[in-house]
């Protein structure tokens, strides 16, 4: 009986620590929770990550610490980064690597009130235009500036306010996200011109997953894992919208995030529309080397960046066989 | 019966009465309801605007009183070489003296005070009940691009902020009046910073969420990006703005609502949303750039009207139930005295002319139909009566006539076959007169063994004149032929004695023959007679050549002619009256003479019975129930011979 006892404690033990003891990853997207990051936050819910054995930990960023910052203080295992600013914060010495490209897309836009006279690119030119002081500023001055328009660029926080009570001729907004934040204060689709970046040749894609290039070294197997994981999470948020909706609406409300059905559902769409690889010439989380390219291009253009990084250097999937 | 008249005539009179009542009843009460729903729409309108504008007011006060202070302090500061040590006093001091104010801030531009450095931003707020004061902008804090600062700098206006949470993350909502102020020199102006007022909502929330209208009726308050400030549903509250909520319930129509909140417009609108209908009332708030909306469902709005209407139709419904019993038992009083005459007329229909009417002492249609009633009585009795005497007379004069009738048929012959001992001839009669009595005649007799004399007549006229005539001649012939041989001589002597003292013009068509019955040989007179049909042995059926005389009874002194035929075995002569040949149908077609010779020819093998009967039928068969307007007589005399 005694024996029994002891076996039975044993075998519970033995099951608890072995589940346990799956190796952790944790991963800070680069914002607040929202439709952004579904594919994440659908994986950790459905138990993706547990089945590809591993022990996946969301941790956000908060206004004063960045993605970028538990990265470097090795507080995260992953982040999520925009192409354009792992190029740039590489450069600054970070010696970060990207693991898998999600999006495939540029999702950055100018938007602009058809009332204000602005109906295509060219009538940017001396106007009042909004840009996210927290950066993603490379793309839209490179545009601009290609074009040798003389624009006033009015630094912005993160609301669109400035673009609601004209104080600004037109704003640098994200597709899935300000885009659709202007149209949820009122305006309609039809009285506002919008001006896609990737329509003049900037179609650099924004989100993918990095890692220091030590820990990638030492824990490939759990980063391939992780990625797996991910893609799996993305695969079932396209397949099953309104459940990975609501998931995401849980963690929003926990996190005290101000959201609604409405706007994080017309993000889900666009960022499904993002992270399926369309006509390029890559499979699904692979970065194409003519975007890493174009990317750092336009960094040098501005003199972000002043040295090159190789495609090799910066771009070390771990999907796949490990390079030696 | 008399129940069957009440009721088609009382009820009818009830249906339609009632159905114009109902008719009415139900214009006047879509009249009424229509006009009633129009007083309470536009009554509604009104409260809603007034509740509109006292929450207004309310909030006003609080938000104008933010908008003084603001300016006051503009004024000092621009108006004033300020110390820039002095300026967090001044924080203190608005936010100490006014409860409502929960922080208040004076930032400057970058260098302003160059002791300053690039950010100088004196802060104090309450927290606890307690204030606190601190210095805002660094790196981290860049409050030159923070919306409470950059936008009035750039709008060049004061500026009420979007609603948000405070740091504490406590689910006090504050929103920020910030109010640019700027240097002079000459006619230079430079921005020189912004003054900000902190305002917790908490006032706004209460003012708004004690407004009630009808049951389930609220009001709700939308910032200038259409976020919801206050709502019932406090999941609504800073998640949603009405666009997005309107995306949700899938409503284009709430998100033009929205658009029309927003643009400052006040109005009064009715939105759909499931199958619940709903009235919004807008307006804006001041100089926030919010609107308020006083929201309630149309249903309620409509309540009282429809318990009213409710009451009206359960009290009309009682209504015309009284008036249908009310109107019934008077219609019924009114044509009570309609039974009794109906059962007056059954009675004088049954013979009774005598029974007592209803007693009507009102003057109206029903003392006319009792008048007409008394006086059809009365002219019925005495045409009964007199009805009465006239039948009996007629049945006396008709009784009369059957036994004139059998005294005129006694007259003629009527055993056939009336020689049985003499087998040369064989004869048959029929006499069917017109009416009861005729004027035809037929008579045959024996004048000596072998002697037989026949006669066929008619009398002009019919009934009894032509009766009595013909009995008259009936006898003459009996009295004179036993005498004479000769048929001339018969016939002069009835022609003679029956024009004598005929008064009356009458006169008879006659045929005498007289038949040797060893010889055959027939001696005979026609005084204007129908001329006799000869059937001869042979198989002949024709007419006696026309005699061209006259009937007797018109001149005594006439002398007529005599004719004779022979008779071979078997041959056979048909005396008929015009009763026969110009007996009419119903076309007015006569029978003729030509019916009668092809008939005969049908028959003309057969025996006088036969033959008779034969053209009696036939002249049934052509008359077809037609009325029977001449006396009909027919005789045939066949003669075997020896």
């Amino acid at each position: 009986m005694f024996r029994k006892t002891v076996l039975l404690t044993a075998l519970l033990f033995f099951t608890f620590h072995s589940f346990s003891q799956l190796p952790k990853i944790t991963f800070t997207p680069h914002w607040l929770p929202q439709a952004q990051f579904a594919g994440y936050y659908v994986a950790e819910e459905m138990g993706f990550y547990e089945q590809e054995g591993i022990d996946v930990e969301i941790v956000h960023p908060s206004a004063s610490v960045m993605a970028t910052e538990k990265l470097i203080n090795e507080e995260s295992d992953v982040i999520s980064l925009f192409l354009i600013t792992a190029i740039s914060v590489k450069s600054q010495g970070v010696d970060l690597v990207n693991i898998a490209q999600l999006s495939q897309h540029s999702a950055l836009m100018f938007v602009a009130k058809k009332n204000s006279n602005i109906l295509s690119l060219d009538d940017l030119n001396g106007r009042r235009i909004g840009i996210w002081k927290s950066g993603f500023d490379e793309v839209p001055k490179a545009i601009i500036n290609s074009n040798n328009y003389n624009v006033t660029w009015v630094p912005i926080l993160s609301s669109v306010n400035m673009f609601m009570i004209d104080g600004v001729d037109a704003m640098t907004v994200m597709w899935y996200n300000e885009y659709d934040q202007i149209i949820n204060s009122g305006f309609n689709e039809d009285e506002l011109t919008s001006i896609f970046f990737s329509d003049y040749g900037y179609n650099i894609p924004e989100d993918g997953l990095y890692c220091l290039n030590k820990t990638r070294l030492q824990r490939y197997g759990d980063l391939e894992k992780f990625v797996k994981g991910t893609l799996k999470g993305w695969e079932y948020a396209k397949n099953h919208k309104d459940e990975a909706l609501d998931i995401v609406l849980n963690i929003m409300r926990e996190e005290h995030v101000a959201t609604n059905l409405a706007h994080q559902s017309w993000m889900l769409e666009r960022m499904i529309e993002l992270i399926d690889t369309g006509k390029k010439n890559v499979k699904k989380g692979e970065l194409a080397e003519y975007d890493f390219h174009k990317a750092q291009s336009i960094l040098m253009d501005d003199g972000t960046v002043d040295s090159k990084i190789s495609f090799k250097n910066f771009y070390k999937p771990v999907l796949g066989e490990p390079d030696k | 019966m008399a129940f069957k008249l009440t009721k088609s005539l009382a009820s009818r009179i009830v249906f339609y009465v009632l159905s114009f009542c109902v008719f009415l009843f139900l214009i006047s009460l879509s009249v009424f309801y229509f006009f009633s729903k129009k007083t309470i729409e536009d009554t509604t309108r009104k409260n809603a605007l007034s509740l509109m504008e006292s929450t207004v007011f309310k909030t006003e006060q609080i938000l104008l009183t933010t908008e003084k202070i603001s300016k006051n302090y503009k004024w000092l500061i621009e108006s004033h070489q300020l110390n820039c040590d002095s300026i967090m006093f001044y924080t203190q001091l608005i936010v100490k003296n006014n409860p409502e104010v929960i922080g208040c801030a004076i930032a400057f531009e970058p260098e302003f005070f160059p002791e300053k450095g690039y950010y100088f931003s004196p802060y104090t707020y309450r927290e606890n009940g307690e204030l606190h004061s601190t210095y805002l902008g660094s790196a981290d804090y860049d409050y030159f691009i923070m919306d409470w600062y950059q936008i009035p700098v750039t709008i060049e206006q004061p500026y009420w902020s979007e609603p948000y949470y405070d740091s504490g993350g406590v689910d006090a909502l504050i929103t920020t009046y910030s109010v640019p102020f700027y240097r002079y020199s000459g006619q230079e102006k430079a921005l020189a910073g912004v003054i900000t007022i902190d305002l917790s909502l908490e006032w706004l929330t209460d003012i708004v969420s004690s407004v009630r209208i009808f049951e389930t009726g609220y009001a709700s308050v939308i910032s200038r990006n259409g976020t919801f400030v206050t709502h019932p549903k406090t999941e609504l509250i800073m998640n949603q703005t009405i666009f997005s909520w309107a995306y949700e319930l899938e409503s284009p129509q709430l998100r033009e609502i929205g658009r029309d909140m927003q643009a400052g417009n006040t109005n009064f609108v009715s939105y759909v949303k499931g199958k619940t209908r709903w009235m919004i009332s807008y307006t804006p708030l001041g100089s926030s750039g919010w609107s308020l909306a006083i929201v309630f469902p149309r249903s309620e709005m409509y309540a009282p009207l429809r318990q009213i209407s409710i009451v009206l139709i359960i009290l009309i419904v009682v209504g015309l139930g009284l008036l249908t019993f009310i109107i019934t038992k008077i219609v019924n009083e009114q044509i009570k005295p309609l039974r009794y005459f109906a059962k007056s007329a059954r009675e004088v229909a049954d013979g009774n002319f005598d029974n007592k009417l209803p007693e009507i002492k009102s003057e109206d249609e029903m003392k006319d139909l009792l008048n007409s009633f008394e006086h059809m009585q009365k002219d019925l009795k005495s045409y009964i009566e007199h009805l009465k005497e006239t039948t009996s007379a007629k049945e006396k004069i008709e009784s009369e006539l059957r036994i004139a009738r059998e005294i005129q048929m006694g007259m003629i012959p009527k055993i056939f076959p009336p020689f049985p001992d003499i087998p040369e001839i064989d004869i048959y009669a029929m006499l069917e007169p017109a009416k009861e009595v005729g004027g035809d005649l037929y008579d045959f007799f024996l004048i000596d063994d072998k002697h037989l004399c026949i006669a066929l007549g008619d009398v002009s006229g019919k009934g009894v004149p032509a009766s009595l005539f013909m009995a008259v001649t009936r006898t003459l012939l009996r009295s004179i032929a036993p005498k004479q041989r000769s048929p001339k001589v018969i016939v002069d002597a009835l022609n003679k004695s029956l024009s004598l003292n005929n008064e009356s013009s009458m006169f008879v068509t006659f045929f005498l023959g007289i038949i040797n019955i060893e010889t055959g040989y027939m001696q005979y007179t026609n005084a204007g007679h129908n001329p006799p049909v000869i059937i001869s042995s042979g198989g002949d059926v024709k007419m006696f050549e026309i005699t061209k005389d006259i009937p007797i009874g018109l001149f005594p002194e006439h002398r007529y002619e005599e004719k004779e035929m022979h008779f071979l075995p078997s041959d056979k002569i048909f005396l008929y009256t015009d009763g026969v040949t110009e007996a009419e149908n119903w076309d007015a077609d006569l029978y003729s003479e030509e019916k009668l010779l092809k008939c005969l020819s049908l028959v003309k093998k057969s025996e006088p019975i036969e033959i008779v009967m034969s053209v009696a039928r036939d002249v049934v068969i052509h008359v077809n129930d037609y009325l029977q307007s001449d006396d009909l007589t027919m005789m045939c005399v066949v003669y075997y011979g020896k």
